[in-house]
C-alpha cells in the first residue's frame, strides 16, 4: 500500500496580499541540499496544468527535494481578485515564495520550474535576484504579445461552441479570455516579455523542455546558449496540457516529469 | 443585483486539512466580523468534474467570498484524488468516497465552527454528490446543483439515442448559426451520418408520443419527492447551451414539474451560458442566481437553525484567518 504523505496548506506573504502555497516534505532522511519552487502557469492555463503540477511537486517531493507550489496575487486561491493581475506584482509573489521556501527550508540553494508564463516569471525572476542554482522552464512563455495573441485565438474557438457573451467587458477595463480577465495594464505588461531579449543568465544550470507540439523554433535555445548557464535542452512528444481538452480531461505527462526529476536529481545529487 | 465581489468586502481565508487521515485540503472562507452562525448555514462547495476547489474560470473562489461578503462561512474542498487531496486506496467507488468524505467535511465544520446544517454546492458530479449526500444525511438543508447530470453516460454503448440528442443540441443552438459549420456542410467535410441521426432523434423527440423514462428517471423521482418530504430545498441551476438541461426535465417528469410549481424546487436556466460557465457574464449571472437562492434557503431574521451551544475552540478558531 502507497503511504499517504500529506501536504502542508498554509498561507503566507504580506498580510495584504496572502498568497497561497502548498507545501511538500520529502521524506524523512532524503532531504536533499536544494529547495524547488514551482512557478505555476495563469488563467485556464493554470487550472488545467494544476494536476500535473501537483503530481511533479510529490515525484519531487519522494525523491528529496522539499517543494512549494504557489498562487500569484489574483489567482488560484491566493487573495485579491483575477482583474489585479499583474507582471510586476507576480514577480514580488516569485520573490516573496523564494524568501518563504528558503525560510522554511532553511536552504539557500533553490530550483526554479516554470510552466508556460510561470516559466517567464522564473526566468525574469532569476534574472532578478541572480543566486538561482538551476531552473526547469517547460514551454515557457518566450514572447508575450505572441501568447496574448494565442490567448484571443483560443476565446475565439471557443465561442464557436457557446453562445456569444452580451456583455461589453472592454469598458469594464479588461477583456474576458476563457472566463479570465486580461486587463489592458496586464496586456501591455505581457506584451513587454520577450525572454529573448534578456542579457543574464537566470541560473547556473537550466534545463529547456519544449513539448514537439508547442515548441516554436530554436530561438531560446540559442539565446540561452549564448548567456553563461549551463543548458540542458529537450524536446519531447508530450501534450499541451494547459489547454482544454474536448472532454474535459486534465493531462499528466509523465515522460515530462520524469525528465524534470531525474535532471534535477543530476544537478543536485 | 450587483455582484457582491465588486463592492470588495474583506473576507479571511484559512487552508485546512481534515478527515480521518488529514489528507483532504480545503479552504474554509469567513465573513468580515462576527460569524452569526446560528442564522446560516454553512456552504460547502464540491468538486465540478476533476477541477480543483478553485473551480473553472476560478468560479469557486468568487462564489465563496461572495457568500462570506454577506455572512456565510463556506468550506471548498478536494475529494480525494482531486487537487490537493491525497489519494485514497480502499477501492471505495467515487460515488460512496465522495458522499463519506462531504460528511467528514460537515463533522470537520461542526468540530471546529459549530455549524450544524449546510447547503450543498457543486457542478456536474459536484451536483451529483451533493443531491446524493442530501438524500442521506440529515444535515443538508439545501443544495445547488448546477448542470446536474441526471443520466449515467460512461456507458458509451448505452444510450445512442442520448448521444444523438447532444448532437442536435449542438447543431440547433450553435452549428446552424456558424458560418463556417455550413461551410463544412456544403464542402463535404461534415459528419452526415453523425447530422442524419441528430436530426433524426430531433424530429422524434418534437413530434413522436413520449417513449419510456430514462432508467434513472424512477430513483431520481423518488428521491426529489423524500428530499420534499423532508423540506430540503432544492435549487436546479442550468445553463441553456446545455444538453443536461431537456435530460433533467425528461427524467423528473410530472413530479419534477409539479415540486417545480409548489416552489419546493427551483429551476433557474442562466441564459447565453454553456456547460463550464466559461464567460465572464456567465460567473456574474450564476453568482447573482446562487447569492439569491441561497438567502432563499436560509430562514429569516430570529429563527435559529442551530441550536446554540458552545464548541471549545471553535470562538478561537472561527476568528483566525489565513
Amino acid at each position: 500500500m502507497n503511504p499517504v504523505r500529506p501536504i502542508l496548506p498554509f498561507y503566507f506573504g504580506s498580510p495584504d496580499k496572502r498568497l497561497f502555497g502548498c507545501f511538500h516534505q520529502p521524506p524523512p532522511g532524503r532531504k536533499r541540499k536544494c529547495a524547488v519552487l514551482i512557478c505555476q502557469p495563469v488563467g485556464h492555463e493554470y487550472i488545467n496544468s494544476h494536476r500535473a503540477l501537483r503530481q511533479l511537486a510529490a515525484r519531487l517531493a519522494d525523491v528529496g527535494f522539499p517543494v512549494l507550489r504557489f498562487d500569484y496575487y489574483g489567482c488560484g486561491d491566493s487573495s485579491g481578485d483575477a482583474e489585479e493581475g499583474r507582471i510586476p506584482q507576480w514577480l514580488e509573489d516569485v520573490s516573496a515564495a523564494i524568501s518563504e521556501i528558503r525560510q522554511r527550508t532553511g536552504l539557500a540553494q533553490l530550483c526554479l520550474v516554470g510552466l508556460r508564463l510561470g516559466g517567464a516569471l522564473s526566468t525574469l525572476a532569476g534574472v532578478q535576484c541572480g543566486d538561482v542554482e538551476s531552473m526547469v522552464l517547460w514551454d515557457p512563455v518566450v514572447n508575450g504579445k505572441s501568447y496574448f495573441e494565442n490567448l484571443l485565438f483560443l476565446q475565439k474557438e471557443m465561442l464557436r461552441f457557446r453562445p456569444r457573451p452580451k456583455g461589453d467587458r472592454k469598458s469594464r477595463g479588461h477583456i474576458d479570455v476563457l472566463g479570465f480577465p486580461v486587463s489592458h495594464f496586464l496586456y501591455n505588461e505581457l506584451a513587454k516579455i520577450n525572454l529573448l531579449s534578456i542579457a543574464e543568465k537566470p541560473a547556473k544550470n537550466v534545463l529547456l523542455i519544449q513539448s514537439n507540439q508547442a515548441a516554436g523554433d530554436d530561438s531560446l535555445k540559442n539565446h540561452l546558449g549564448r548567456t553563461e548557464a549551463r543548458l540542458e535542452y529537450q524536446r519531447l512528444d508530450a501534450p499541451e496540457i494547459w489547454l482544454p481538452t474536448t472532454d474535459g480531461s486534465l493531462l499528466v505527462p509523465g515522460q515530462v516529469l520524469q525528465s524534470v526529476v531525474s535532471w534535477a536529481c543530476g544537478a543536485h545529487p | 443585483m450587483k455582484n457582491v465581489l465588486m463592492q470588495k468586502t474583506p473576507v479571511k481565508e484559512e487552508a485546512v486539512l481534515f478527515g480521518e487521515k488529514k489528507s483532504l485540503a480545503g479552504i474554509v472562507t469567513y465573513p468580515p466580523g462576527v460569524i452569526d452562525r446560528w442564522l446560516r448555514p454553512t456552504v460547502i462547495l464540491l468538486n465540478p468534474g476533476i477541477v480543483h476547489r478553485v473551480g473553472p474560470g476560478r468560479i469557486y473562489v468568487k462564489i465563496a467570498r461572495a457568500l462570506a461578503a454577506i455572512g456565510y462561512v463556506v468550506l471548498r474542498f478536494d475529494f480525494s484524488g482531486i487537487g490537493d487531496s491525497a489519494v485514497r486506496y480502499d477501492n471505495l467507488r467515487f460515488e460512496k468516497s465522495a458522499v463519506s468524505e462531504t460528511q467528514a467535511a460537515m463533522e470537520f465544520m461542526k468540530a471546529t465552527r459549530g455549524s450544524e446544517c449546510f447547503v450543498l454546492l457543486g457542478g456536474c458530479s459536484g451536483a451529483q454528490i451533493s443531491f446524493d449526500t442530501a438524500c442521506c444525511d440529515p444535515r443538508t438543508i439545501g443544495a445547488i446543483l448546477i448542470n446536474y447530470p441526471v443520466i449515467e453516460d460512461e456507458d458509451d454503448s448505452a444510450d445512442a439515442d442520448l448521444k444523438h440528442r447532444r448532437a442536435a443540441h449542438y447543431y440547433w443552438n450553435f452549428a446552424l448559426f456558424n458560418r463556417k459549420s455550413w461551410g463544412k456542410l456544403f464542402s463535404g467535410r461534415a459528419n452526415y451520418r453523425q447530422l442524419m441521426g441528430a436530426l433524426k432523434a430531433e424530429a422524434r423527440r418534437r413530434f413522436a408520443p413520449p417513449k419510456k423514462a430514462p432508467r434513472e428517471a424512477a430513483p431520481f423521482q423518488a428521491n426529489l419527492q423524500r428530499l420534499a418530504e423532508r423540506d430540503v430545498r432544492l435549487t436546479f441551476l442550468c445553463s441553456q447551451g446545455d444538453p443536461l438541461l431537456d435530460e433533467l426535465r425528461e427524467a423528473g417528469g410530472n413530479d419534477f414539474r409539479r415540486l417545480c410549481a409548489l416552489g419546493t424546487i427551483t429551476l433557474d436556466i442562466i441564459p447565453r451560458s454553456d456547460h463550464t460557465f466559461s464567460s465572464l457574464d456567465d460567473h456574474d449571472r450564476l453568482l447573482d442566481v446562487i447569492l439569491k437562492r441561497i438567502k432563499a434557503m436560509t430562514p429569516a431574521g430570529n429563527v435559529s437553525l442551530n441550536k446554540p451551544q458552545i464548541i471549545p475552540g471553535a470562538e478561537d478558531r472561527s476568528a483566525v484567518g489565513f
